[in-house]
């Protein structure tokens, strides 16, 4: 077992769990935030990405041990994140949700894309995303929808 | 004009939707599978590891079955469980659950298996090239106008066409929760399905008389199906069902990415066999004579069905006065296939698209012009002798060749391709998709659907059909309020579950929309001109003691739209949606590798009731197309089996090309289907872009790098 301090979503938690759990483990069966989705359990679709120290990471790729001290978002945070809010609305007007299994994780990785640079190109919105798999929309409501976002943030500024 | 937004995407955007993943329950014992992994042979001999409790797991075998083993299917050929004959890889042989999923996946991870092996079928052309493999009823489907060509000016052309495995891959894994309540005798299960009432089937067959009760509900989300949640949930309900019933506690089961890549139903691979009779070379086909064979996999279950569309669809957008067709599944030791967006009609339509391409490069016709020669026109009739009403397909052809520059490119290209390396392609593609079930499958299926008013003013839809993805219960709340015309808050499709919600059929063959949604649209306006009001909230609440009040419809097909299921002939479906696409591609020779650059699309899918909707179905059918075409492969022979999306490569964001989608004759009173047809037609247009490019006739797909530089050898020599 492991002793935890960490934050998330602006909330600190202090937990012990088995050390082998990952960061998508501890998210959803130990803290109940089940928004953050695990769909292969590998790093490869994206669908479990929450935000780690800034960077957009697949949760199911991090050990228990390496979220010390980390500061974590997870889809959770839109009631009260303005960015999270406006990439939400941009996302329902582009049409760029249908399953909606892909769309937390898919937030966050534009989310962790619009904090590192505000203006992106649509080039840099692809490859933003290029790990968050989706089968249902082709990607191109997404793309739409995350330069909608970005010029709204910029005009909100 | 703005897209009316979708009801499911706040609780989506905000993580709040529940998949069944995100479903406990108390006492709930994790649940998983034991699968053969051998292709062929017997199981000989279980071995559970050492230091385990057994006493802590439940387990369930074949043994344990109170009903039949054989699930619920239009060919009932394929048991829930096998306890010792081995037909293919992924076969079920135990349930096991346990209270901490730790430990159940350590326990299933060091169960050994011992087998007996037999020779066995995996690889695609060693089934479908072989007629021993031949196995269910063949058909046939056979036309003959008077001959339209000269004897002694005939040529004659043979080509053979192959498509490869594709997994629906939809995002959120096949997942069941079964809770078995023993007062009641009830079995209730929530699941990620798109046919409720087909694993209400399933679980009342493995169950018998050991239950007097089966109640199915769809999780709140469901992440995604594309027909991959069609069949293979009957299965995984049953064993769930059976191990809550013997735990008496529930049970969830979610698959791990792996094993559901691995063990559940995939489209099926096709070979095409295609002989053309042409008179004088001329370009316009007289005769043609199909034979299209799909690879069933192990059992047949619903691949007749497949079968039976691949062949209706089989001469394309094409009026041809001599056609027989013959269709024929043919077994292999792979997983059954099951049903995937387009349902045998994207097989048959690559085949007769590529074809084309074929006759007209090798007559030295533009591939636009052998398309307008034998073009279906108003009056033309299909194979089955169904009068075709309507010119929808010539202006779709029109309007993409307009949109996207064909003509101008296509001769542009062939010059740019001779003095560059890097080579530019263009290639044209017809789709059409008959809308709802095949022939009488509407006359039998009788869908009922439920609209009740409630005293609140609410407006409650209760039909089986699933929202999947597809907006579907945005889509059918919109056409039921298109009569009501409340706020669209007030109207709203509740989650089905079979003890309260009708039976309307699967969600399935673009029919939701087309037969379901009319149906409620009709029913809508039954009680509009019942109940004689001009506004409905002021009629409610002036009439509160008649509230609550439900109505129901059910659906009656066209008495004109009669089908002989033996001889194929007449109206196998009362709709057909049309649509025409040209892809343009770069094709690097250095790199073997094609980069789709545009997909200029133009549909007829009648009235479009929300655009946004129906684009982001567009966009999704062709971006899954495009994976079939290029990268999409389930190794077999010789190739060890997938991992993952590492190895089976999904189209990403960075993969996707400009698409543009352009509906057609909006003004039509129906809406046509739209979820299949997109998947239809993009992927010939993408080979035919190649043969533009290269003057490379390859028959197979995916157009993968590797099968590129195979074929390049072979064209060199």
């Amino acid at each position: 077992m492991i002793e935890l301090k960490f934050t998330v979503n602006s909330e600190e938690v202090a937990i012990t769990v088995a050390e082998n759990l990952r960061l998508l483990d501890i998210l959803r069966d130990e803290l109940h935030l089940t928004g953050t989705k695990e769909g292969c359990a590998v790093g490869e679709c994206g669908a479990c990405t929450v935000i780690l120290n800034g960077e957009a990471v697949c949760s199911c790729m991090v050990l228990a041990c390496q979220v010390q001290d980390a500061v974590i978002e997870t889809i959770e945070n839109c009631d009260t994140d303005p960015v999270l809010q406006i990439l939400q609305q941009a996302f329902l007007e582009c049409g760029a949700v249908q399953c909606g299994f892909c769309t937390p994780g898919m937030l966050l990785s534009a989310k962790a894309l619009l904090l590192r640079n505000p203006a992106p190109t649509e080039a840099e919105i692809k490859k933003a995303l290029e790990g968050n798999l989706c089968r249902c929309t082709g990607y191109i409501q997404i793309t739409e929808a995350v330069k909608q976002a970005a010029r709204e943030l910029a005009e909100s500024k | 004009m703005k897209s009316q937004k979708r009801k499911d995407a706040f609780a989506k955007l905000t993580g709040k939707c529940r998949f069944l993943d995100d479903y406990t329950v108390p006492d709930m014992l994790q649940g998983y599978i034991i699968y053969t992994t051998i292709d062929r042979g017997w199981i000989r001999k279980i071995n559970f590891p050492a230091g385990f409790d057994l006493q802590e797991f439940t387990i369930v075998s074949a043994s344990d079955i109170p009903g039949k083993n054989i699930v619920p299917e239009p060919v009932n050929d394929q048991p829930f469980m096998t306890s010792e004959v081995v037909d293919n890889f992924g076969q079920v042989i135990l349930g096991i659950a346990h209270p901490n999923r730790e430990i159940l996946k350590k326990f299933i991870s060091l169960t050994r298996i011992e087998y007996e092996r037999r020779n066995a079928v995996t690889d695609t052309k060693e089934c479908l090239d072989n007629e021993a493999n031949q196995f269910g009823e063949i058909m046939h489907l056979k036309h003959e106008l008077a001959p339209t060509y000269n004897l002694r000016h005939l040529w004659k052309w043979q080509q053979i066409f192959y498509t490869q495995h594709q997994e629906q891959a939809y995002l959120e894994p096949q997942g069941m929760l079964a809770e078995y309540n023993i007062e009641k005798e009830e079995m209730k299960i929530t699941g990620t399905m798109q046919c409720p009432f087909f694993v209400k089937d399933a679980v009342e067959s493995i169950m018998g008389k050991a239950v007097k009760n089966v109640v199915i509900e769809t999780s709140e989300g469901i992440g995604g199906a594309f027909g991959g949640k069609e069949d293979f949930p009957n299965l995984l309900a049953g064993v769930t069902a059976l191990l809550a019933w013997k735990a008496q506690k529930p049970v969830k089961i979610v698959l791990d990415r792996k094993d559901d890549l691995l063990i559940t139903t995939n489209r099926h691979p096709s070979r095409v066999d295609i002989i053309a009779i042409m008179h004088d070379q001329n370009g316009f086909i007289s005769k043609i004579d199909i034979d299209y064979r799909l690879d069933a996999g192990a059992f047949q279950t619903l691949s007749p069905v497949v079968l039976h569309r691949g062949i209706l669809h089989a001469t394309g957008g094409y009026n041809i006065a001599e056609v027989k067709i013959k269709g024929s599944l043919h077994r292999s030791n792979t997983p059954p296939n099951g049903a995937f967006r387009g349902f045998g009609a994207p097989q048959a339509i690559f085949a007769m698209e590529s074809f084309i391409d074929n006759v007209a490069h090798r007559l030295s016709i533009s591939p636009l012009r052998l398309r307008q020669l034998n073009l279906l026109k108003t009056g033309d009739q299909l194979p089955t002798s169904q009068i075709v009403t309507e010119n929808h397909l010539q202006d779709c052809l029109d309007r993409v060749v307009q949109l996207s520059g064909y003509k101008k490119k296509f001769t542009d290209f062939q010059e740019y391709n001779k003095t560059n390396t890097v080579k530019k392609g263009i290639g044209l593609a017809l789709g059409l998709h008959g809308g709802g079930y095949t022939g009488n499958g509407e006359k039998v299926l009788q869908s009922r659907v439920k609209i009740v008013l409630e005293k609140n003013g609410m407006v409650n839809i209760y039909v089986a059909n699933v929202e999947m993805g597809q907006g579907a219960h945005t889509t059918l709340a919109q056409m039921v309020n298109s009569i009501f015309k409340l706020p669209p808050e007030k109207v709203n499709v509740v989650i089905p579950n079979t003890s309260q919600t009708p039976n309307s059929g699967p969600t399935v063959a673009s029919r939701t929309i087309y037969v379901v949604g009319n149906l409620l649209q009709k029913l809508a306006e039954r009680i509009k001109s019942e109940l004689g009001f001009a506004d409905l909230k002021d009629h409610i609440a002036k009439n509160q003691n008649s509230f609550p009040q439900s109505f129901e419809e059910v659906f009656v097909p066209d008495p004109a739209d009669d089908f002989d299921d033996i001889t194929n002939q007449g109206v196998a479906y009362h709709d057909f949606s049309w649509a025409a696409c040209v892809v343009e591609i770069t094709y690097d020779p250095d790199l073997y590798q094609i980069r789709v650059d545009k997909c200029w699309n133009v549909l007829d899918v009648g009235k479009v009731i929300n655009e946004g909707i129906a684009l982001g179905q567009v966009y999704g059918g062709v971006v899954q197309a495009l994976g079939w075409a290029l990268t999409e492969n389930i190794y077999k022979k010789g190739y060890p089996r997938l991992s993952g999306f590492t190895d089976y490569t999904l189209p990403a964001s960075l993969d996707i090309p400009e698409i543009k989608v352009e509906f057609i004759h909006t003004n039509s009173p129906v809406a046509k289907g739209l979820g299949e047809i997109p998947m239809d037609y993009p992927a010939p247009a993408v080979r035919n872009a190649f043969l533009q490019a290269t003057g490379i006739m390859i028959n197979e797909l995916p157009l993968t790098p590797e099968r590129i530089f195979a074929a390049q050898g072979r064209s060199k020599k």
